[in-house]
């Protein structure tokens, strides 16, 4: 008897620990999935980027994705050294990059309006290093997000906006 | 002997019961929007910048990598101003103007918070493609002008998001002059 109580105490305080790591994790784990998901259906690895085209009822990678937007993602990794992010951006509608944690906090974005021009030029690391256009990652690994709104849907527009969208690069 | 078999089964039971009650108190949050300030039938999270854990699983499970509450706010409604929850049994006109900010859409997302399938391809009215003449209506059915189609959705949401929201936005979102979302005649 004494036994069973020992047993479902432990049951108890595994479980406790279980629920804690469950909650903690969750953000990582959505983030793995979704890096999985990328890599595997796009067949793109870390430091490359994907363009996607502006989201349908098709695009399930992500909750709530905003059908006004063209995304680019990319999963960096500065293992082996900076990054540099270019592209030639819009000059009359919102844009933005933005970078996540794999805990999926977003701890950096700037849009269009805090850019000096539409010529996106940007150096990632992790280092200390100093210098104009330096962008100092909190971690090694996590993921990019740049963000195009396409305000009029006409295919003249989204062709032009996907054309600078393919101007980005990081590498 | 008997150790080496409890012990694996202790483990594996709390993995199962510790994982299970922490996704439903999840779900549980999600479904109350509990960390949200509430605002008519509206929820917003004023915070997305979020050091605590379980606030991170919450906002997680709705709208990962969103943008923090600077860049753009996220206003999400899944119930009509008479607080019954939306569905596509019925349409319904959103009725006021959304808060000031540089661009502001309503978007239409389905019970698992992804687009919905409509013969339009049309999933969202933003400060763009609004025919400001007319009302937004949000229905199953085919309609001529700012037509928000909510497919054969038994439940549904809306989320209105602002981008780069007035600062007095910020200052007031319990009390900030929402617009409503209102059952009218199919």
């Amino acid at each position: 008897m004494k036994k069973i109580f020992f047993y479902l105490w432990i049951l108890l305080i595994m479980s406790v620990c279980s629920y804690n790591l469950t909650i903690h994790y969750i953000p990582n784990i959505v983030y793995g999935v979704f890096h999985n998901k990328i890599e595997k259906n796009q067949g793109i690895g870390d430091n490359e980027i994907k363009h996607f085209d502006i989201p349908n009822y098709k695009s399930r990678a992500v909750v709530m994705p905003n059908p006004d937007f063209l995304y680019s993602v990319s999963f960096y990794d500065l293992s082996s050294g900076d990054l540099k992010l270019k592209g030639n951006m819009p000059d009359s509608t919102y844009w933005s990059v933005s970078f996540y944690k794999p805990n999926t906090i977003n701890w950096y974005v700037k849009n269009d309006k805090e850019f000096n021009s539409n010529r996106l030029e940007l150096n990632l690391t992790i280092n200390n290093t100093k210098g104009e256009n330096i962008i100092h990652s909190p971690v090694k690994k996590g993921l990019m997000i740049i963000r195009i709104l396409v305000e009029n849907k006409d295919q003249n527009s989204i062709d032009y906006y996907k054309s600078l969208q393919k101007s980005i690069t990081i590498n | 002997m008997k150790n080496k078999i409890i012990i694996p089964i202790l483990i594996l039971l709390s993995i199962i019961i510790g994982g299970y009650i922490a996704i439903a108190k999840i779900n549980s949050s999600v479904q109350n929007n509990e960390f949200s300030i509430k605002n008519g039938s509206w929820a917003v999270n004023p915070n997305m910048d979020l050091k605590n854990s379980y606030q991170r699983a919450y906002i997680s499970r709705i709208g990962v990598f969103a943008l923090d509450e600077k860049e753009v706010l996220y206003f999400l409604s899944s119930k009509d101003n008479d607080g019954n929850q939306l569905t596509s049994d019925f349409d319904y006109q959103i009725i006021g103007s959304p808060p000031k900010g540089r661009y502001w859409s309503y978007t239409l997302y389905g019970k698992d918070y992804f687009l919905v399938n409509n013969e339009a391809n049309t999933y969202t009215i933003n400060k763009e493609n609004l025919d400001r003449d007319k009302p937004i209506l949000i229905s199953s059915t085919k309609k001529n002008n700012n037509w928000l189609p909510s497919g054969n959705e038994k439940q549904f949401h809306i989320t209105l998001r602002i981008y780069n929201p007035d600062e007095n936005v910020y200052k007031n979102l319990q009390s900030l002059d929402l617009p409503i979302i209102k059952k009218i005649e199919k």
